[in-house]
């Protein structure tokens, strides 16, 4: 049972709070949130805190936060209770608050405190949650969202992925994307669209010779619908796609996964014979379906590296050639450097790439690499010996400690690791005088932890 | 407009001006205007001075201006308990309202006004609204229960509202049924003895059925009831687990881990032997793998958790080591837990694998998680011997890198894999030697010293190496010196000829020089002994050590049972039981792991399954043994108390009164939730009995001629649950006097001293009528037989059964809590014989529905030698019979407290079984009478 709610800024100023049994210290339960975030020792787990000593009515008060578009939602309880759950319904509340208020900020939270605090009341009750679903919370809102702008509808350009939280960040939140959901009731002239990305992150250990240790993929489906509720969609799925290690479908190798998991509102009747999923999704955001595979790439690495150091009595050079199959943008290669590297020199496949070392590390940007291009790039190093005498001829022509791994990310738009495509997206919905619906289906695949050892 | 502009600071005339838009006629303009109210009073503003005027807009038909009044008023009404007052016949009025979501609203908010006079007010609409026809008023209506029983307990349950409450868990809406759930859940928390969720096969039912249909959160909700219930046998754990599996692959990962424990908790009922067993244990792998796909907030609680069930059933994810790989990018609380997870799970088939992933972690740049990786190193070495030699070999590579915290880490691990496999590294110590000046942490010093110490005759110059370290001896931390002392003594004791200087030297350093206490004693001590006799302090010194073993890094089992039954919640990322950490009555009920039903394995050995009972032989469980025990927390152990133990309890529970209800509400508890059961440990191998009486035939007794039958010594309370303390025990009768003899043994490694014993309240006022006496302190593998004198004059509580007994004993480790089922032929008196005529009128007297019938089969004795058998435990024939060929014995016994039981025995000659029929005014005690005759009958 959830004893508080508050969001914080990113500076620690409550924007939002909200008491729900009366068994708490009051609100400077908030500041001393912050305090003890700010002041938590490295290895230390931020997720689950708990407060001792000091004033008698917080101890023993539990906090459990995430942080989203640089705000902090917290909850705090002094119960046993599922910190699952409370992650989970901090991560929903997330959403929800994107889905109302069009999108979740600062500015966008305090124009909305009386919205935020209606929706509060209905999703949470004497700490209990009673729903989560943007669908069911339609029937009791009353409040209306104040947007700040309005939407540039018809710049269809800046259309990104709305839910891909990549690496950097770079894909541009698309403004079509975020304006909420539900402000259609009093605007129906409203456009009717409908966005699917299939998003996949890629995690990849490569050894030190060339050998793939632990490649594995997590994919995800996620549909933002601006269509009017319940009105059906079907979306269709590569019909060769597999389930499970022993499953066989289509001629070719396939494309399998190891485990799916779909939403609950998913129909799946046709999804044994056809892949096809069916679904009257709710306005707002969901997640359709996970899957993950690991071990067991169909294709190829999308990415390849060739690392060679050579090493020699403190000097060494390093050559990276990084060759991706796919168009991939926002390509970094960062190379952590060993301590006390004095010089470092570089060559790099064209003059106007530039590698820069920052907090002891060596990063290499590309905006956008061609596929099946291959770069190089030779560093060249001195790190000065260990003073005293040179030790047992052993580690000399060993790279040192703290070279190395270098990691890569980037973003490979229309591409998925695991092969799985949407074949279609059909919609039964047909507007009364409208134009037909927009249907905006993507596929993107990104780096999590791409880790080639040297 | 925006609100944001509310947000600007505060005018002067800023309330004022507030208070004339909250009385302007315009509906839109007070709704801006309590928009910015309550904008304010976010920002922390006071705008309580509003209070009438915010509450004279709340008669109004606008609903989102109502709902924004009564969020208003949630917050002050406190502050304001008279205005509050005001608001309460609007909402009495709303609470009729024709709109539900009004009805709801005026509820729900009623409820959160945590104002004592607002409840008798709350009554009666909260009444009708648990009725409503709208399921949406209903399921706030449950929910406003829990929150008028936290204001006013007794007024909710004078009510009745707790019936009502009960009767939604059959709605029609699983909202409801969830609501209602999470509302008695948490009701009956707070009364552990109030039996609200009265949990049965039929209510399982229905709550199952309620799980297929209600929304993620309600899942949890009734997921998390189920966990408490017991089912009966493993036919109906198999059954409900079955049902609950689907929700293992459900997107939320609260649903997920709340079916977790639900499995885990009910697998332990199911036999190893089954075939579903195994099934189950395949499903439950692929869900946690799933966790760990998700953020790194989800993943860190969900490795704590998995950490758990790695330790309780390895099994589940032996096959997926891979998965816990440290991720290059994983932040370092995760990372740390994956690794403490991989060395659970290594073993020897994927061992090659796990070294060189940690290799490479040795090498990477966060300096703690490299520390951790080089510990994980040697924590491999300990766990699998197999690998010992590889690992070994990977540590002194990792010393030839000569990074200082990697050398450093390594010798401390390496000083552990000497205590672990002595004699067989040794050839490494000239590599160790080499690093001695790079050591400046005082651990990795201690590690070298107490090396050299340990293997000084192997190493030439361990004077030289030592003597260098003793130049600063006053520098060195506390636990190098005290090293330094030990490794100098052993150094001397196996190299005597060439040390003495040096030993002279250390023992001055720490007796005279030095002021710290452990240091100056540990001085002496050695210092005497080697003056005294050399050769006993060789043999003190130079013992042999007990190897370690990576047992020491598990949490210890007992905890872990209860931590199992609490995964996925607060005290699996803590790995503390709730009590550790929750504050107040609530949630402190302990929980424990249903029994195995159908083969008595002990915990420690998980792999080897012996083969269940034989098939159509399903034992019964006896209830509530050893698991009630938590209860017992409130006794005072401190000193051991003769004579009546517990009048004076309530006082001396003041102090260490953790549960805030008391003694007494909490023995009600037997009743609780769920009782958790635990079999008497069944120590030959056999089934576990349908009652105590079975546990008799395991050996033929040797029963004393001169008192009354005594049953052989049963284990009471195992090693396991005790830290090594293992206690067996009987209880005799002896020319008038009871005593409890107890057999206690040292199974720890530590010498065990203070011990004391308590009884809990019992139904016959048993109780300790003198101290536990144990002399001299119980040293390792010792046993020692006592036996405890009892009283009758204790302080009297039913129990159910009535011959449980609840026993805490306390030893210098901690307290342990068993309890026990005594015969009740300990309580015959030996004036128990009734006069004839007096068992006439007696026998009549008592009303006939307390007669109790019970068959005594395969006794083939003769009423002579039964006669003579019962009457050496004080049960006397007063008449005897012959009518139509079978004998009757008339019968009368007496307990300790008075109550006289009377008897009727029919024997047939040639017949094995005999018929008894027991007359007592206290019904309740036959079923004990009944199982006495037949312990005293048959042994």
């Amino acid at each position: 049972m959830i004893s508080q709610f508050f969001i914080l800024s990113s500076k620690g100023d409550p924007l939002i709070y909200k008491d729900f049994r009366g068994d708490s210290g009051g609100r400077d339960v908030a500041e001393l949130f912050y305090r003890k975030l700010t002041g938590l020792p490295g290895d230390e787990s931020p997720v689950v805190m708990v407060t001792t000593g000091g004033r008698r009515h917080h101890d023993g008060r539990h906090f459990i936060h995430i942080r989203h578009s640089s705000l902090y939602l917290v909850v705090t309880t002094s119960e046993n209770v599922s910190p699952f759950s409370l992650l989970e319904l901090l991560s929903r509340l997330a959403t929800l608050l994107g889905d109302y208020c069009g999108s979740l900020g600062e500015g966008t939270i305090s124009r909305n405190v009386a919205l935020v605090y209606e929706l509060l009341d209905e999703v949470l009750d004497y700490g209990y949650v009673q729903t989560t679903s943007t669908e069911m919370l339609r029937n009791f809102i009353q409040t209306e969202a104040v947007v700040s702008k309005p939407f540039s509808l018809f710049d269809l350009s800046s259309v990104g992925l709305f839910g891909a939280e990549t690496q950097q960040s770079k894909v541009a939140p698309s403004s079509a994307a975020s304006r909420p959901v539900l402000s259609s009731r009093s605007d129906q002239s409203q456009k009717n669209e409908v966005f699917l990305d299939v998003v996949e992150r890629l995690s990849v250990l490569i050894a030190s010779n060339g050998s793939l240790l632990k490649v594995d993929v997590q994919g995800e489906i996620r549909l933002k619908s601006f269509l009017p509720s319940g009105s059906e969609m079907r979306i269709g799925l590569t019909e060769e796609f597999c389930v499970g290690k022993s499953e066989l479908r289509g001629y070719g190798p396939g494309i399998r996964v190891d485990e799916v998991s779909f939403h609950s509102s998913v129909n799946l009747d046709e999804f044994e014979s056809h892949r096809i999923l069916r679904l009257q999704p709710p306005q707002g955001e969901l997640t359709v379906m996970r899957y993950q595979l690991s071990d067991d790439l169909p294709s190829p690495l999308p990415f390849r590296l060739f690392p060679s150091v050579q090493w020699d009595r403190g000097s060494g050079r390093t050559t990276l050639e990084p060759k991706p199959r796919p168009v991939s943008l926002n390509v970094r290669l960062h190379l952590p450097l060993p301590r006390g590297v004095v010089s470092l020199s570089q060559e790099l496949s064209s003059p106007e790439q530039k590698a820069e070392l920052a907090e002891g590390a060596l990063r290499w940007d590309l905006p956008r690499v061609q596929g099946g291009s291959q770069l190089s790039g030779l560093f060249q190093m001195d790190v000065p010996g260990p003073p005293g005498p040179p030790s047992h001829g052993l580690s000399t022509s060993a790279p040192p400690l703290g070279l190395g791994p270098a990691s890569l990310s980037f973003e490979l738009p229309r591409h998925t690791c695991s092969g799985l495509q949407v074949r279609f997206l059909r919609l039964a919905f047909r507007p009364c005088g409208n134009a037909n619906p927009h249907k905006w289906v993507r596929h993107l695949s990104h780096s999590d932890a791409y880790v080639i050892r040297i | 407009m925006t609100d944001s502009k509310y947000f600007t600071t505060t005018k002067k005339g800023e309330i004022f001006e507030l208070k004339a838009e909250l009385n302007s006629d315009k509906k839109e303009k007070k709704k801006e205007a309590v928009k910015k109210v309550i904008a304010s009073m976010t920002v922390g503003k006071d705008v309580s001075a509003l209070f009438p005027d915010v509450v004279n807009c709340m008669q109004t038909d606008n609903l989102e201006l109502k709902k924004l009044v009564y969020l208003y008023l949630m917050n002050y009404a406190k502050s304001q308990p008279d205005m509050a007052i005001m608001a309460v016949n609007t909402f009495v009025k709303d609470c009729e309202d024709p709109n539900p979501l009004i009805r709801a609203l005026a509820v729900r908010t009623m409820g959160c006004i945590r104002v004592d006079k607002i409840t008798e007010y709350l009554c009666e609409p909260l009444r009708k609204c648990l009725k409503d026809e709208d399921p949406y008023v209903r399921k706030t209506a449950a929910v406003c229960v829990a929150k008028l029983h936290d204001i006013n307990a007794q007024l909710v349950e004078d009510q009745g509202f707790l019936d009502t409450l009960k009767d939604l868990i059959s709605d029609s809406n699983p909202m409801v049924v969830a609501n209602a759930v999470a509302a008695l859940s948490e009701i009956a928390e707070s009364h552990p003895s109030s039996n609200l969720l009265d949990l049965n096969p039929q209510s399982i039912n229905k709550l199952l059925t309620a799980l297929n249909e209600c929304t993620e959160w309600g899942q949890i909700f009734i997921l998390d009831c189920l966990a408490n219930y017991t089912p009966k046998d493993d036919r109906e754990a198999q059954s409900i687990c079955e049902r609950v599996t689907p929700r293992l692959s459900h997107a939320n990962s609260a649903v997920v881990l709340s079916a977790v424990k639900v499995l885990m908790k009910f697998m332990e009922m199911l036999s190893k032997d089954l075939d579903y067993y195994g099934t189950l244990l395949k499903k439950l792998a692929p869900p946690l793998v799933t966790l760990l796909s998700a953020e790194p907030e989800l993943q860190y609680v969900a490795l704590r958790n998995i950490n758990l069930i790695v330790q309780k059933r390895p099994e589940i994810l032996k096959h997926e080591m891979k998965v816990f790989f440290v991720k290059y990018n994983d932040p370092i609380y995760v990372k740390l837990e994956k690794l403490d997870i991989m060395i659970r799970l290594a073993s020897q088939a994927n061992i090659a694998q796990v070294l060189a992933e940690l290799k490479e972690y040795a090498t990477e740049v966060d300096v703690d998680f490299v520390r951790k990786a080089v510990r994980a190193i040697g924590r491999c070495a300990i766990k699998v011997e197999q690998s010992a030699e590889r690992c070994v070999s990977t540590l002194l590579d990792l010393i030839q890198t000569k990074v200082n915290y990697v050398v450093q880490e390594a010798i401390v691990v390496i000083k552990d894999i000497f205590r672990k496999y002595p004699n067989k590294y040794e050839s490494v110590i000239a590599t160790l030697c080499e690093n001695l000046d790079s050591l400046d942490e005082p651990e990795a010093r201690a590690a070298m010293i107490w090396i050299v110490g340990e293997y000084a005759e192997r190493i030439d110059n361990a004077d030289e190496l030592l003597e260098s370290f003793l130049e600063g001896f006053h520098d060195e931390s506390t636990q190098v010196q005290l090293q330094l002392l030990t490794g100098i003594v052993k150094l001397f004791l196996k190299k005597p000829t060439e040390t003495q200087e040096l030993v002279q030297q250390v023992l001055s350093l720490a007796t005279q020089d030095s002021d710290n206490p452990d240091l100056r004693d540990r001085g002496y001590i050695y210092w005497r002994l080697l003056s005294t006799d050399p050769v006993a302090a060789k043999e003190v010194v130079l013992a042999e050590k007990p190897l370690i073993s990576e047992e020491t890094d598990l949490i210890e089992p007992t905890l872990l049972d209860e931590l199992i039954c609490y995964i996925g919640t607060l005290a699996s990322v803590y790995h503390k039981p709730p009590s550790a950490f929750v504050e107040g009555g609530r949630g402190v009920v302990h929980k424990s792991l249903p029994p195995r039903t159908a083969s008595s394995e002990s915990a420690e050995s998980p792999e080897t399954a012996p083969a269940g009972a034989p098939p159509g032989e399903q034992p019964d469980v006896i209830p509530a043994q050893g698991d009630l025990l938590g209860d017992l927390l409130n006794l005072d152990l401190g000193p051991p108390v003769s004579g009546p133990p517990l009048t004076t309890s309530s006082v001396q529970m003041g102090a260490v009164d953790l549960l805030g209800g008391g003694l007494d509400s909490l023995i009600g508890g037997t009743n609780f939730v769920a009782p958790p059961t635990a079999a008497v440990p069944a120590s030959l191998g056999a089934p576990i009995g349908s009652g105590l009486s079975d546990l008799f035939d395991l050996t033929s007794g040797v029963g004393t001629l001169s008192g009354s039958y005594v049953a052989p010594k049963a284990v009471w309370l195992p090693a396991m649950k005790a830290k090594g303390l293992e206690i067996s025990g009987t209880f005799t009768r002896q020319v008038g006097s009871i005593s409890m003899d107890l057999q206690l043994t040292n199974k720890a490694l530590q010498v065990m001293t203070d011990f004391a014993i308590q009884f809990n309240r019992n139904s016959f006022g048993l109780a300790p009528a003198a101290p536990l006496q144990v002399h001299a302190p119980l040293s390792p593998n010792q046993t020692v037989e006592i036996s405890l004198p009892l009283s009758t004059v204790g302080s009297v509580m039913k129990m159910e059964p009535l011959n449980n007994l609840q026993v805490a004993v306390k030893n210098n480790i901690d307290v342990f809590y068993f309890s026990t089922l005594y015969p009740l032929h300990i309580l015959f008196v030996e004036d128990g014989k009734m006069d004839r005529q007096m068992f006439l009128a007696t026998w009549k007297d008592i009303p006939n529905e307390n007669e109790a019938q019970f068959q005594i089969r395969d006794c083939p004795l003769n009423a002579e030698a039964v006669s003579s058998k019962l009457q050496s435990s004080n049960i006397f024939t007063v008449a005897k019979r012959n009518v139509e060929g079978q004998d009757m014995l008339y019968q009368s016994l007496k307990l300790t407290n008075g109550i006289w039981v009377l008897a009727e025995l029919r024997i047939q000659p040639g017949n094995p079984s005999c018929t008894l029929s027991l007359k007592c005014r206290a019904p309740e005690v036959s079923q004990h009478v009944y199982q006495a005759y037949e312990t005293i009958l048959k042994n």
